[in-house]
């Protein structure tokens, strides 16, 4: 649970701020923003947004400001279970993400207002589908002006997705770095030459990164005010211009080593039955209302947790895997169960102001239950991390450990052991348990039947 | 190609000065000179796709109820 006071990535927009008080989110809205809150409100665009899922509900609250003198309104917005970040998203995901913002803009325009900013930030995933979270994001819309926000939506969700698409999947990466989206002259130089070759491509990131370039030290004319303006017109070809480059990427799936792991696992139908049934048994025995599955490949024990109703995080290194995984839960609307890109060996950190901005993945947890099925023998061998490490890192996200320890005699990790020296002597069953016990009380531990894996039950010592 | 980019940018950049004449920015918001002129350009570009194709579907509806009109006049 977040301290209470104002959340730390909560600064840029004068219009109002979040923060938490007795374990309640609530979100203040400044004097400065009244006339545009209530013209969301009392335009329809609010229940419009509402309706559609594009835009989490709030309640407007009678309680104690946070402090500032400027307050207008306090709402309680509602809670998103986990929030993620674009660097953990796999291509649709973002893809997604993008085509509801421009969805929203244009909605927006519907009602006479738009969207101020187009953050990616500002997206967050409920029921597994994008929407959006700042409430206080819309504008009254004069007509004439253009849109302050195109910068921002190229660079958050134009540029990665171009990349992703046209250059290498893995550099949605790039948005870790670059906290306000990805520079649109690095992405003109990443792009491939055939990009020039789309209108719209050469326009929104080619010729927007020499315009960005060229009026890099010229200031705006500010003499003529009543100069030429976007009408209304123009803004929708803009919008849907955008909309319909966005909707055409495609990101064409390659064979990778982990999403096709299941068609080629070592152990028998039944084992592979038994470690499903084991693992429905755990989870039915703890109860968890939100689990973290590391490692879950395409997500098929993250949905033993999700049927039962859990919010499931299911964690990935792979973006293919992520993709298949997203890709399945659109296909059969699931609500429960969230893919995430995460590299466990370096997984996302708190970034931008202060390194508070963005929280890293253990500050978003801990979560009830962790799942770590097939999952040690790669951190502990393909990366070097000891036992006593793993065992410390996992008590730091979870309550409930439900783990899988394969020896080193099982083909996976001789697999892994083919290509390089054997220095895991302390990699036994019995190293396992005594680290692991340390820090976990191990509750139980079940042998999966026809195979030479184990399947632990473990609860952190120390709440 | 090169040449053609650098003079397709020049191209872009004269028109800017032709044409626009910016008005003043308030925004929390920066939305940076260059993207923002930009915009202007490609905006009137695309807007004018944008207003042929509104009006192309207004004038299909006219002739599409006109004419089913005189046809249902013709029949009685």
């Amino acid at each position: 649970m977040m301290a209470d006071g104002i959340l730390p990535s909560s600064f840029r927009d004068p219009s109002g701020f979040l923060f938490f008080q007795k374990g309640t989110l609530y979100r203040q809205v400044n004097m400065g923003y009244k006339d545009n809150y209530e013209c969301l409100v009392n335009s329809g665009l609010y229940n419009a947004l509402i309706r559609d899922n594009l835009l989490i509900s709030h309640e407007e609250v009678d309680i104690e400001p946070a402090g500032s003198a400027d307050v207008y309104k306090i709402i309680r917005p509602e809670l998103i279970p986990f929030i993620s970040y674009p660097y953990e998203w796999c291509f649709s995901q973002l893809q997604d993400a993008a085509l509801t913002t421009l969805k929203i803009q244009k909605k927006s325009l519907d009602f006479g207002m738009s969207l101020k900013d187009c953050s990616a930030y500002n997206i967050q995933f409920k029921r597994g589908r994008p929407i959006f979270i700042d409430t206080l994001s819309f504008e009254k819309y004069h007509e004439g002006k253009p849109w302050d926000a195109y910068r921002q939506f190229c660079q958050h969700f134009l540029a990665p997705l171009t990349l992703m698409s046209y250059t290498d999947i893995r550099l949605n990466q790039l948005a870790r770095i670059f906290i306000d989206g990805v520079p649109l002259d690095l992405t003109s130089i990443l792009l491939p030459f055939r990009t020039h070759l789309r209108i719209a491509l050469l326009l929104h990131i080619h010729i927007h990164a020499k315009s960005q370039k060229y009026f890099a030290d010229k200031t705006m004319n500010v003499r003529n005010r009543n100069g030429r303006k976007m009408t209304r017109h123009s803004f929708l070809g803009l919008i849907n211009n955008l909309e319909s480059i966005i909707e055409k990427l495609k990101w064409r799936i390659q064979s990778s080593e982990w999403a096709n792991y299941y068609e080629d696992i070592n152990y028998s139908s039944q084992a592979f039955q038994h470690k499903k049934q084991i693992v429905n048994n755990f989870l039915d025995s703890v109860g968890p209302k939100v689990v973290w599955d590391l490692g879950a490949n395409v997500g098929l024990f993250s949905r033993i947790a999700s049927n039962k109703g859990i919010e499931t995080i299911s964690l990935d290194i792979d973006p293919v895997a992520v993709e298949k995984n997203y890709l399945d839960c659109i296909k059969s609307g699931e609500s429960k169960i969230l893919p995430l890109l995460v590299d466990l060996t370096n997984p996302s950190s708190g970034i931008g102001w202060e390194n508070q901005e963005r929280m890293s993945l253990i500050d978003r947890g801990p979560a009830d239950a962790v799942l770590a099925l097939a999952l040690i023998h790669h951190l502990a061998i393909s990366n070097n991390v000891p036992l006593s490490k793993i065992a410390n890192f996992l008590s730091k996200i979870s309550h409930w450990l439900i783990i899988e320890f394969i020896p080193k005699s099982d083909s996976q990790v001789q697999k892994l052991l083919s290509t390089r020296e054997d220095i895991f002597p302390d990699y036994t069953q019995q190293a396992f348990e005594s680290n692991f016990s340390e820090i976990f009380t191990i509750q139980s531990a079940v042998k999966i039947g026809n195979s030479e894996r184990t399947l632990y039950l473990m609860c952190r010592k120390h709440d | 190609m090169y040449y053609y980019l650098r003079l397709t940018a020049l191209f872009f950049v004269l028109a800017l000065f032709c044409v626009v004449y910016p008005q003043k920015v308030y925004a929390y918001l920066d939305p940076g000179t260059g993207s923002y002129i930009l915009q202007l350009i490609i905006a009137a570009f695309f807007g004018v796709g944008f207003a042929v194709k509104v009006y192309w579907k207004k004038i299909k509806s006219f002739f599409h109820s006109h004419f089913s009109k005189t046809h249902q006049d013709m029949k009685k």
